[in-house]
């Protein structure tokens, strides 16, 4: 399975933020999307999460069998601003969505299993959501995404939430889940790039680029994504 | 000192005029057609320049005679008496107490903030040239009016023209006398909170300014020559002071602090009504629900959220009960009054437009459910499904007409049974009308509120206001309803009309959401 963006364009009001976008993205890799500050990464997960309705251009899943359009439930968006209804707690919150999404998640587990599987601890799963830190809201947003087992996972900035431990711990749980999804994770940090994702993917100039990884060179690599980052228009 | 006034003049007009920009760039259709290229676009830079410019200019005068005509003239028509004492009278103490209030020096403003902190501005020389020119402003801003008025009650020429100076000096008094605090404490003033003396001492003005009068005791012309000479005095060693001063820079490093200066700003801003909307998620011991899937979860936002949602509403009820109450107590004593309200109850139910508008409670509530619930929640995509938007669409309705009912079913008993106690009319079909109309209104409302929030949603993630639609709607709404006070018309033609207007409102509506709301129960982008 893979998702097919083929000239996706974007502007506001005069400004071309997409200029046509053409990728494909496989199931069972991480790709890591880099871009300067106000490159479009952003604009880029909003159109595929259809917050935002594209200019021109399409996106597909294509598999074996078929091509076609996406589905609510094909796109798992975790914002990089933690977002959880504050009002319940953890536990009500994961009881709601499992309630909701009963049908569609594939071999469902226990409230607690899944609270394991996220190292919540046994004391925070009946706080109130707006008593939680930052990172666990964070974490509770990314599990819920997880539960839901979308095709495709957006992540905007991650793992800067996140302390060393827990996001090393964020790294391994991405790593484990991957084979069954195509995971689009956008950061300005070069090293979690780097480290994670087993392609990297610029948007610059209103373009996405691919970064060859098969140099085992690591500084090499690194030099190159520098290098494309900085090139203008037109040169 | 004159450059760094223009200097500072200049920055402070850039970002004026820019605000006037954008705040044309906010307006619905025509805003979002306009280009962003607007903002260097010479022809609006001057428009904006004029805008700006005429702004100065009123804020100078038109503040002034405000002032004037409200807190002096106004009053003065109230007091019998000598009119000429009791202008110099009341300016007089009013602007002691101004002083302490508005001080220019010490109001923690955006344009100190960019200019001192920001911009890294001389804090002298940019304090001082600003303050000259506020008191420039003062004085050409009193002086025509002080002569105007202070000529019209008999005053002489010297004493007008004198006033302003005054103001001026007082403020400057005062002004000094915080620098000097400043000195010794290390702690400047903020303007913006005055402490419990300073309240007391503006209290005491005004009370002074407005009381005595009434007692008949004033000042006159000769007294305030006297106290005009002492603040003059004062006045020199305060301007020296001020003048003279070399601290201004850690004064107001300690004043402008980024709360200070976005306190005023913030209590409208999305992100502080967020953090006070929070406030009030109340957990208490045991509140679970049996419920399921949606139900589940808005049950449980209901219940909690009850002191926002249910305690005004139940207020409401008691007050309008006890209204009723009363009512029916003072008809069946006095003919007189009963005869009346029988009269207007045949004729006001227009006005119930207004006061069911009033007690609804749907503002406050979609804000709550935004703020505390959709605002995280629409980020996640299942609640985005046509399926969950519409089911809980239906669960919230049912909530919001229910809050609503409890105020509007005394109000609407409450009518015909102070109709059949008044007198009673000749067709019975009034006392029907009566009762389904107001029904009819508070559902309407509900219905209202919460359709306008599924359609027009304002916010973005981040609680930005992205369209000014809906703010339009609202005024709009308040407008409508408040208009309907001035309309009289019998009670069965109009209840008949209103009651259908709000029942096919209500499923056009309801149709509306039906089918446009998955799309537009958004966060804006």
């Amino acid at each position: 399975m893979k998702l097919v963006i083929k000239d996706l364009k974007k502007k506001f009001n005069e400004k071309e933020v997409l200029k046509g976008l053409n990728f494909e993205f496989e199931k069972g890799k991480i790709y890591g999307l880099l871009g300067r500050n106000g490159a479009g990464k952003t604009t880029f997960f909003n159109c595929i999460n259809e917050d935002i309705e594209v200019d021109s251009g399409n996106f597909y899943i294509e598999d074996e069998k078929e091509k076609r359009k996406l589905e609510a439930e094909d796109v798992g968006y975790v914002l990089s601003v933690p977002t959880v209804p504050e009002f319940l707690t953890g536990r009500e919150f994961l009881k709601f969505f499992i309630d909701i999404n009963k049908e569609k998640i594939k071999n469902l587990k226990t409230i607690d299993e899944y609270f394991e599987f996220m190292k919540i601890e046994k004391e925070d799963r009946d706080r109130l959501l707006k008593d939680y830190s930052h990172g666990m809201k964070n974490k509770m947003q990314m599990l819920v995404n997880i539960i839901a087992n979308p095709n495709i996972l957006l992540l905007d900035e991650p793992l800067t939430s996140f302390d060393v431990v827990v996001a090393e711990e964020m790294k391994q749980m991405l790593k484990n889940i991957k084979k069954d999804h195509i995971i689009i994770f956008s950061t300005h940090i070069m090293e979690i790039a780097l480290d994670l994702c087993d392609e990297i993917v610029i948007l610059n100039n209103g373009f996405l680029e691919k970064i060859d990884m098969n140099n085992i060179d690591k500084e090499d690599t690194r030099k190159r994504i520098i290098q494309a980052l900085k090139e203008e228009e037109n040169v | 000192m004159f450059k760094s006034f223009i200097l500072s003049y200049k920055l402070k007009n850039t970002y004026r005029v820019n605000s006037i920009i954008y705040s044309i760039k906010q307006l619905p259709l025509i805003g979002k057609r306009l280009p962003t290229s607007l903002y260097s676009s010479k022809g609006l830079k001057i428009l904006g320049n004029i805008i700006s410019t005429i702004s100065e200019i009123l804020n100078i005068f038109l503040g002034k005679v405000i002032y004037i005509l409200i807190m002096i003239v106004s009053m003065i028509s109230m007091y019998k008496g000598n009119n000429e004492n009791n202008f110099i009278h009341m300016f007089l103490f009013l602007s002691l107490a101004g002083g302490l209030l508005n001080t220019y020096m010490f109001n923690p403003t955006k344009d100190k903030y960019y200019a001192m902190i920001l911009m890294r501005m001389d804090a002298r020389k940019y304090t001082l040239s600003n303050y000259y020119y506020s008191m420039i402003k003062v004085i050409i801003g009193f002086l025509p009016f002080t002569l105007i008025f202070g000529r019209y009650y008999g005053l002489s020429l010297i004493t007008c023209i004198l006033m302003p100076f005054f103001v001026m000096f007082i403020k400057t008094i005062y002004n000094s006398y915080i620098l000097y605090d400043f000195n010794k404490k290390g702690k400047i003033k903020n303007e913006n909170v005055p402490t419990k003396v300073i309240w007391i001492l503006i209290a005491v003005f005004v009370i002074l300014a407005y009381g005595l009068p009434a007692l008949k005791i004033t000042l006159t012309e000769n007294i305030f020559y006297i106290i005009f000479a002492i603040s003059f005095i004062l006045g020199i060693f305060a301007f020296r002071y001020v003048n003279k001063f070399k601290k201004y820079k850690k004064a107001y490093k300690s004043l402008l602090t980024h709360d200070n200066v976005y306190a005023v700003q913030k209590q409208t801003s999305g992100e502080v009504l967020q953090t006070n909307t929070l406030k009030q998620i109340e957990l208490e011991k045991g509140t679970t629900s049996n419920k399921k899937g949606f139900s589940y979860f808005h049950d449980l936002f209901v219940k909690r959220h009850k002191k926002i949602l249910m305690k005004s509403a139940k207020r409401t009820t008691i007050i309008t009960f006890l209204i009723f109450v009363t009512l029916i107590f003072v008809v069946e004593i006095d003919e007189k009054v009963s005869g009346r309200i029988n009269e207007l109850l045949m004729t006001t139910l227009p006005w119930f437009v207004f006061i069911m508008y009033i007690i609804n409670r749907g503002t406050v509530v979609t804000q709550a459910m935004f703020m505390n619930c959709d605002h995280s929640m629409l980020t996640y995509r299942f609640y985005k499904t046509p399926k969950v938007i519409i089911a809980l669409f239906k669960e919230r309705l049912k909530t919001l007409i229910k809050i609503n009912l409890l105020p509007a079913l005394i109000i609407s008993i409450g009518l015909p049974l102070l109709l059949y106690l008044t007198g009673g009319t000749d067709n019975y079909l009034n006392y029907l009308v009566l009762f389904i109309s107001i029904i009819a209104m508070s559902i309407f409302f509900s219905i209202h509120y919460l359709v306008m929030y599924y359609l027009l949603q304002p916010y973005n993630v981040n609680i930005e206001m992205k369209s000014s639609t809906y703010s339009v709607v609202q005024w709009i709404t308040y407008v409508v309803c408040y208009l309907f006070i001035q309309v009289k018309l019998p009670t069965l033609y109009f209840g008949i009309a209103t009651a259908t207007f709000c029942i096919l409102y209500s499923l056009i509506a309801l149709i509306l959401v039906y089918k446009y709301a998955p799309k537009t129960f958004k966060l804006r982008v």
